[in-house]
């Protein structure tokens, strides 16, 4: 080759890499926008040190459930079944929690579909017998999801509790958890009877808000979430639709007294379920909306006669802290039919999600497994979580705060502190065979 | 005893690679990749868009080399020549001879390239590959008329070449006729020329390229203003370019529609606009979305119809809008619900307060929605329509 010619070749070839190498053709984002500072609610940040002091033991028992709704009361129940002795502690006056006390009726999700694509019924066991006693004191509506009425709800739940033998505990608040070490050896409860301990052997968490795993030191995530509060209207059925000037209002949806409604608030964004100053703010704000709502319907022709019923006694938190536990459930897991070894249960799905890109119906939404070792925290050997505040991703929030879950891993967390208390095991060290069998003899329903 | 590799194997191989390269479904980041390798798509891509990608390179590589080895691309690479070859050995017309048909590739191909130059690449859709690879595309979705339009370009080719055996690689095909052009300007370039060409054919080649660049420019700047498509609006994927220089630029090839991963790039076919068939077009019935963490789109287009964009970039790419209508939304009927909220990944959906007291209902944030279509998915009741966009994109 030529001199000349290499040079042309070397230029030539040079270029080229040089074009090539000035590829960068691509859309790039703008500016990353700010995120919004956090507000913090909490006082000025001024302390004092309370005195020690002496506190009287109201009980020794095995079982120690806090938290009397959903999932406290089938796990107290589950627990007093397998013949330990159980202590349940509730802090208003009815079983229930949101179900009846925050009249959140809809027991959700009773239903899902399963490997074969039949829609079934996954909801047994001691959520089941809730859903069988008031259906024969025909107070419930519906025959999937169905919707009841709280103050039947709050009768059969003290009724289950009274025949499984279980020592109540109304009007007491769990302020502390009784630590030694890797274990706790109780909560502490404030009541007008002033503070008290209850010594347990197990203690199972269902207060929703994770409470006593919080004060047992457990790692958990916090989710702010929107905060609601629900009423009911009654008259709902003398409302007369021909008069002149009717106009078409929200008044919710049947429960089943005739002539009352129940009305859902979904309320505002990004609240903290776990701040007082916020959720006595929001309880006046709502209160006052619900009430200037009811005005405005009454004063619309044709509702003359609608009155507003109640203010649910307590307040909708949905979402607050959540356990990091052993296993973390995902929405992939309740997806894909995954089985689990130490499954507890079983629950549906009640709402349209996205998955992998694609729309999958309330219809076509598989059930799923709850694993055992998503109600067993880290750290603290015998301590139990179930409820809405079990080990779980936020992307299956949707599914895992509704009262047919907290059902399901209530009877689980219940079952298992039983079985662990009669075998002298330790919570993680349980067979999980024995506990499934356990759990189908009460009736839980495993697909 | 031919040695092996032979060149004639090779070239077997190689079909063989981009018949599977261009299969559906896609290959994820290399679905179609044999296209980016043709030089006249990437000639016509960068001269229009006056703008390089990575991928180009692999054009200018083939390019390079074809300045070293006449037509090396169609000897060692091309699937359409390999077919092309073979359908040509039957041979139907024996007495047939190519000599007195002028060499119409060599003039598509400058004047493909100067009419890139001032706004349309006028011939890139005669690029062989292109039509080898959107042959394939049409598998990909259900036929219609417009899809088997498309399927017929490769069958046609063949169809000629049993006729005319060799027309289409020696006189018609412009990639062929580019490489032609690349020697005849490296003979240019070194002043001296292979025995074969002589002065008066120097001659003739430098008019030739004059008066085909030429034709090409002025071309570019008319014949855009008469294939303008209708104003019907349809969703575009994101980073699309503006639609008639998309139009214009898409080679059909069906790349973005066998990458998608969610499956809602289809074909268009809009009969009342025929510029527009085969381009992709996003559909949302099929209850798919535009995923937020995927580019592909943007990636496997060899052409630079839909540009390359970041992830990140996607909140700034708007493919469409919505229209949510509240009388049947489940929130405002103050059933628990919002999904849409929920899966909306650009933060676009606020839930505020409704028109009434206690109620509270969606609201669409236009300045974040890029319509991506996850929310319409989602909606239990189904009562999000798309609408076209609100915002125009960035780009294009």
């Amino acid at each position: 080759m030529k001199r000349r010619d290499f040079v042309t070749n070397i230029m030539l070839t040079s270029g080229a890499l040089g074009l090539g190498i000035s590829c960068n053709r691509k859309i790039k984002p703008s500016d990353t926008e700010n995120t919004h500072p956090e507000i913090s609610n909490s006082g000025d940040g001024r302390t004092i040190t309370e005195p020690a002091r002496q506190i009287p033991v109201l009980a020794e028992t095995d079982v120690l459930v806090i938290g009397g709704g959903p999932a406290g009361t089938a796990a107290a129940i589950a627990a007093a079944r397998t013949g330990v002795e159980t202590w349940l502690v509730e802090r208003y006056n009815h079983l229930g929690g949101l179900w009846t006390g925050g009249l959140v009726l809809p027991l959700l999700s009773t239903h899902a579909i399963d490997k074969q694509k039949r829609w079934k019924q996954v909801i047994y066991g001691i959520g089941g017998e809730m859903w069988d006693r008031l259906k024969k004191l025909n107070m419930s509506i519906d025959s999937f999801n169905p919707v009841i009425d709280p103050e039947a709800g709050k009768y059969i739940l003290d009724e289950m509790i009274s025949e499984a033998g279980i020592n109540m505990l109304y009007h007491a608040w769990a302020v502390n958890s009784i630590m030694d070490g890797n274990l706790i050896r109780g909560v502490i409860v404030e009541s007008k009877s002033g503070r008290m301990a209850i010594l347990a052997k197990v203690v199972i968490d269902c207060t929703g808000d994770g409470d006593v795993f919080h004060r047992a030191g457990e790692n958990y995530s916090t989710m702010k979430y929107h905060i609601g509060l629900v009423h009911r209207l009654g008259n709902t059925d003398r409302i007369n639709s021909k008069v002149p000037g009717f106009t078409k209002m929200n008044i919710g949806n049947p429960t089943p007294i005739p002539g009352v409604n129940w009305v859902n608030m979904r309320g505002k964004d990004d609240q903290d379920g776990i701040d007082v100053m916020n959720l006595s703010q929001l309880q006046m704000e709502y209160r006052k909306e619900i009430w200037e709502n009811y005005e405005k319907i009454k004063q619309t022709p044709g509702y003359e006669e609608v009155f507003l019923l109640d203010t649910a006694p307590q307040i909708g938190v949905r979402m607050s802290r959540i356990l990091d536990g052993r296993y973390k459930l995902t929405l992939e897991d309740s997806m894909t039919y995954r089985s689990f070894d130490d499954a507890i249960g079983i629950s549906g799905a009640w709402t349209t999600i996205l998955y992998n890109g694609k729309r999958v119906s309330r219809n076509e939404r598989p059930m799923w497994q709850i694993p055992y070792r998503s109600l067993l925290p880290k750290k603290t050997e015998n301590l139990l979580v179930a409820g809405r505040c079990f080990c779980f991703e936020e992307g299956l929030v949707e599914d895992t705060r509704i009262i047919g879950t907290c059902l399901v891993t209530g009877q689980g967390a219940g079952a298992a502190a039983g079985l662990a208390i009669k075998e002298g095991k330790k919570l993680k060290d349980i067979d999980t065979k024995k506990l499934k069998n356990l759990l189908l003899k009460q009736g839980v329903w495993f697909g | 005893m031919k040695k092996w590799p032979d060149k004639s194997n090779i070239r077997i191989l190689c079909s063989l690679i981009f018949i599977l390269l261009a299969l559906p479904p896609g290959w994820k980041e290399i679905t179609g990749l044999s296209a980016w390798l043709s030089p006249f798509i990437m000639l016509n891509s960068v001269i229009l868009l006056k703008s390089l990608v990575w991928l180009n390179s692999l054009g200018l590589i083939i390019l390079i080399l074809c300045w070293f080895n006449k037509r090396w691309f169609c000897r060692t690479m091309c699937p359409v020549g390999l077919a092309c070859d073979a359908v040509s050995k039957f041979k139907i017309r024996k007495n047939f001879s190519l000599g007195r048909i002028p060499r119409i590739g060599r003039w598509l191909a400058i004047i493909s390239l100067g009419a890139a130059l001032t706004g349309i690449p006028l011939f890139i859709l005669l690029d062989p590959i292109s039509i080898f690879n959107s042959f394939f595309s049409v598998f990909s979705k259900e036929l219609s008329i417009v899809a088997i339009l498309s399927f017929s370009g490769l069958p046609l080719l063949l169809l000629i070449n049993i006729f005319f055996p060799g027309i289409w690689c020696a006189r018609i095909c412009p990639l062929g006729g580019l490489q032609d052009e690349l020697i005849e300007i490296k003979a240019a370039f070194y002043k001296k020329r292979p025995r074969d060409i002589n002065h008066k054919k120097a001659i003739s080649a430098g008019r030739r390229i004059f008066v085909a660049w030429g034709a090409g420019v002025i071309s570019g700047l008319i014949i855009p203003g008469w294939l303008k498509s209708s104003s019907a609006s349809y969703f575009k994927p994101p980073a699309s370019i503006e639609k008639n220089m998309f139009n214009t630029l898409c080679i059909r090839c069906g790349n973005c529609i066998k990458a998608c991963p969610s499956k809602i790039i289809i074909h268009h076919s809009d009969k009342s606009d025929p510029v527009s068939w085969m381009t992709p077009e996003i559909s949302f019935k099929s209850y798919g979305y535009c995923l937020e963490d995927c580019n592909l789109c943007g990636a496997v287009c060899p052409s630079g119809a839909i540009s390359p964009f970041s992830i990140t970039a996607k909140k700034d790419l708007f493919i469409a809008s919505i229209e949510i209508d509240l009388e049947k939304c489940l929130l405002t009927n103050q059933t628990e619900c919002e999904r849409c909220k929920t899966v909306c990944s650009y933060d676009a959906i606020l839930i505020i307060q409704g028109d009434l007291p206690l109620i509270m209902k969606p609201s669409v944030d236009f300045r974040k929605c890029v319509g991506c279509g996850a929310c319409a998915a989602a909606c239990p009741p189904l009562v999000i329509k798309m609408v076209p966009p609100v915002i125009n994109s960035c780009y294009g």
